[in-house]
Parts: structure tokens; sequence; C-alpha cells
């Protein structure tokens, strides 16, 4: 994040590889200790996309799949996300214009990011004023509704920088492996930061991205639908700065993550369906750290992965008690 | 629903002379547990293949165990063989979740919760005789209504219940009842929206008034 007089740039890259796995976050600004998170305070989000083709995916090619991405985010039930595309322009997609652009910019330089999100903010309310979406011309596009092998789904990455866009940081709810370079296993957000395989479609919102942009957009119903597990993460006694901690009901399989963004290992997820809920923690410990947090922080991986070992009854419209879980170094 | 068709059936018998009897109980009882559910921790794996399977980040099988609780009773003699019981019951079952097979080896453990349950109804009792020993069959429907931890959530159903038992009277006002039968729950505790059927068994004393 790099502030810029009154406002902040905040980079939100999508890395072509790399490993991971946990939950949602959300972009924010700090004021003094408190943290203010970016949104969009007027509706609809206005958007500009640039007049440019790339192979197999031209400019009204590229409109479309930004069009869906943003439907899709704006179909998440008791949210208020609206959108309007105003037109197409020869603008690049960067930042300081007074507009907001998506469109194709040939960074080879950048050989591990697909697409990236930087924004114009009022650092004192968190109001975004401004953002814009490039996507990395040096890889190989598709816009065709069932991929196609070996080039990246527009609408895919779309929807990822799009959730960028709107406020949401990169969750870790994924898992990789190292086999000669970064391969994701598995993901169960689009917000993940490493791609999928070029190839595949990763076009569904799951239950961490939709808790994520409720908590962020959701109206008062989605609040008093929904509930907060809260609690801290120490080692040896001391809390635990960075850890993932992953909220599953049982009933549903349905994940949603958090982190502990303070020195004292405190942490809370919200957006969670009320009910029994089995909680998990696990370090950041396969993943480039500057991916979902300051890479400056003290951040703590050494310790294993761990099962709070009670259920925990999320209520309607509250918070469950506190969960202390104590983990041990590896 | 067969054990309700009967009793009704029953209502019809002839009202007896010594009809307006009065019995109060308690009872310890214990209800089984049941299987709550299996649900694995998948991921969208990276894959071209619609039809891959998932990825697996952890496993989970969950269980209501079994329990202990107590139950009180009171009953109108509609006639000699036929009586009509109000109950209360709350016991205090476990939910149970077994996490395993982690991908990042994090240890399996056994979460659980203490659950508080309550059951409010009404049964119909037919004795097979009259006497010191008497055996009988009871059936009806409760209202179920069962409370997380910390009373964070509540669930609540309809439940019906049969089975029959026997009254031995130590004399005029004093009487053991030991009884067993099932009880099954339209909606209860744990991870899957289906009906579950638990075995009851129950021992305690009567007083007759």
């Amino acid at each position: 994040m790099k502030r810029m007089l009154s406002a902040a740039l905040v980079a939100v890259v999508l890395g072509a590889t790399a490993p991971v796995a946990l939950a949602y976050l959300k972009l924010g600004t700090r004021q003094g200790t408190a943290l203010i998170t970016l949104r969009w305070n007027s509706m609809p989000v206005r958007y500009f996309v640039t007049n440019r083709d790339v192979p197999n995916v031209t400019a009204p090619q590229l409109r479309d799949a930004a069009g869906r991405a943003f439907a899709t985010w704006a179909g998440v039930p008791n949210v208020a996300i609206s959108s309007q595309f105003v037109g197409f322009t020869g603008a690049t997609p960067s930042s300081g214009d007074g507009a907001t652009v998506l469109g194709f910019t040939n960074r080879p330089d950048l050989d591990r990011v697909l697409g990236s999100t930087s924004f114009i903010v009022d650092t004192v309310s968190g109001e975004v004023l401004e953002s814009d979406i490039f996507f990395n011309s040096t890889f190989a596009w598709s816009a065709a509704s069932a991929g196609e092998t070996n080039r990246h789904d527009i609408e895919s990455i779309a929807l990822h920088e799009i959730g960028h866009l709107l406020g949401l940081g990169h969750s870790m709810l994924g898992e990789t492996v190292n086999d000669g370079g970064r391969r994701v296993l598995g993901a169960e957000a689009v917000m993940f930061p490493i791609a999928f395989s070029p190839g595949t479609l990763n076009r569904t919102l799951k239950a961490d991205d939709v808790a994520g942009i409720s908590d962020i957009y959701g109206a008062d119903t989605f609040r008093k639908a929904t509930g907060s597990v809260t609690g801290r993460i120490t080692k040896n006694g001391a809390g635990v700065l960075g850890a993932h901690v992953i909220a599953f009901n049982p009933a549903t399989g349905a994940m949603v993550g958090g982190f502990t963004l303070s020195p004292d290992g405190t942490f809370v997820i919200a957006g969670l369906e009320p009910g029994p809920q089995l909680i998990r923690v696990e370090p950041l410990d396969d993943g480039d750290v500057g991916s979902f947090l300051d890479p400056g922080l003290n951040i703590d991986a050494d310790f294993q992965a761990a099962f709070y070992p009670k259920l925990v009854t999320v209520p309607r419209g509250g918070t469950s008690r506190s969960v202390d879980i104590s983990v041990v170094a590896k | 629903m067969r054990v309700l068709v009967v009793l009704v059936c029953l209502l019809s018998l002839p009202a007896a002379a010594n009809a307006q009897r009065i019995e109060i109980g308690g009872s310890f009882v214990t209800t089984g547990g049941y299987d709550a559910g299996e649900q694995s921790a998948f991921e969208t794996p990276n894959s071209t293949n619609p039809n891959a399977a998932p990825f697996t980040l952890f496993t989970t099988s969950s269980t209501v165990t079994s329990a202990i609780g107590v139950e009180g009773r009171l009953a109108v003699n509609v006639s000699r063989r036929v009586a009509v019981e109000g109950t209360f019951q709350v016991t205090w079952p476990s939910l149970q979740t077994r996490a395993a097979d982690d991908f990042e080896n994090a240890p399996a453990i056994t979460a659980e919760e203490r659950v508080t349950s309550y059951l409010g109804g009404a049964s119909l009792v037919y004795h097979f005789r009259t006497g010191r020993f008497l055996p009988f069959v009871a059936g009806g429907a409760s209202y179920l209504r069962q409370m997380h931890e910390d009373n964070a959530g509540v669930v609540t159903g309809a439940e019906i219940h049969g089975g029959g038992g026997v009254k031995y009277w130590f004399g005029r006002r004093f009487g053991l009842r030991a009884e067993a039968g099932l009880s099954s729950r339209g909606t209860s505790i744990g991870f899957e929206d289906k009906r579950q059927t638990v075995p009851t068994l129950g021992v305690g004393l009567n007083y007759r008034f």
C-alpha cells in the first residue's frame, strides 16, 4: 500500500503461480489505531473498458465478461452492489484520471501477474473514488464460455479482480504444491490469490467470498441472519499474528476464514451461518505473506495446524463465546 | 403412528368407577444416540475436468451421544385401564464432530458441545391388567426444544413416542415404574435434515392420590 498525498494507492495482484490456504480479508486504510474498510459509498460503480483487443478476446468480449463478473457479485443476496458500463475508452487502466477503467495492458515484466487492481481512496472515510483493473496481455486469454485449453479465462480473473475493486483482499482458502513451481491443488474462494491452471473456470463465488462481500455491503438483514466467531490464537502464552482461522460448518461444508490481524492474536470471522461450527487454525506457511498482509509485519508461521476441541455455536445476529486456541511450534 | 391409532381406539372404552385417580412420578431416563452426518471440507479442484474429484482439506463425521436425564409425569386415570399422562423430560446429550485426515496434518480431534434437550408432551397409557403388577403400553407426542451450549442456538420440533413397561405398586400409594420405547424426532440437533429415532429407557417411582 503506497500513500499518495491525501489518497492511497493500493495494488493487489493475482499471481500466476505460488501457494496458500486461508480466508477473506477486507482491504482498508489505517487511521491511528483504527482500520477503515475500503468501500464504494455510492452505486452504481461506473466503469469504462479499454477499446483494445488481444488475441481471442475483443474489447466487447471483455466488456461482456466484466459485466457478468459484476453481476455475479451483485447477485449475492442482501448486498447493495450495482454497476454500470459507461463506454469504451482509449485510456489505460491506470489510477489518477478520475475514471474507473478495466482493460488489457502488456506487462511482460510482471511475468507472474495475470491482473492487478489499484485504487484512489479517501483515507479518512475509506471511500473508493476510483479503481482500475489491468489484465496482463503477456498471457494468453480466452472469452469462450467453456474456456479454452492453455488460455486463462477472462471472466474468472475479472471476477477475482472485481472482488478487489469492491474492497476484498485475498482469501487463503486453498492449497498448493511446489512441483517445480507453485501449483494450486484446490481453492474454495474466488479471492484465493493464485490462479487455477489455464483452461480452468472459476466463476462461482464460494461461502468465503459471499461472507466477505456481505461483510462490506450486506444489509441489516444479513447481519441479523448471520453471526460471528471471535477468539484468540496464542503460542507459549503470546498472541500469534497472521494465523489463518477457518470456521467450518459440518452441516453444509461451507468454509469461511479470517486472520489474526493484531499482535495479541485476536480474530473475528463474521457472516457465518448460525449453528455449530468447527474451528481450525493454520499458519501462513506456504504462501507469499505479501499476498495477504503487510510483509513488514512479524508474521508467525511456525506452528502446527490444529482444531479447536469444542464445537462453537454461532448465534443468529450475535457473536460466539471467545475461542481461545493454543498452538504449538512445528 | 400405528401406536397412536391403537391408543385412540382405546379411548372409546367405557370409563371405570375409579377414573379420578391421579398419579405423579419421576424417573431417570436415558436416550440413545445417533449419527449426525458426515461432511468433508472440500475445495474446488484445479482441473479442467468438470467431474474431477474435489480436493479434501479434512473430513468430519458427527454423532449425537446417548444421554441421561430426568422425567416428570402427571397422569389421570380415565378408566381402570387407560390413563392420560403429561410428561416433561430433560436430557443432556453431546454433539460430537470427529475431524480427521487433515491435509496439513492437524491432529485428529473430537470436538463437542453439550446440548440441553427438553421434551414436553402427552401420552396415552393402556394397562393390560389391574392389581399390583401392571404391564402397560404408552404412546404420544411432544414438543422438542434443544439448546446448544451457552444457549447460542435452539432447535425445536415435534416428537412422537411409543413403548411399554411395567408398574409395580408396593401399596396403595407408591410404586415402581420401568419402561422402554422409541422416540422419533422430526427435527433435532445434528447436521442432517432427517427424522431421527432413538431408543429410550426409564426407571422411576410413582405416587398416586
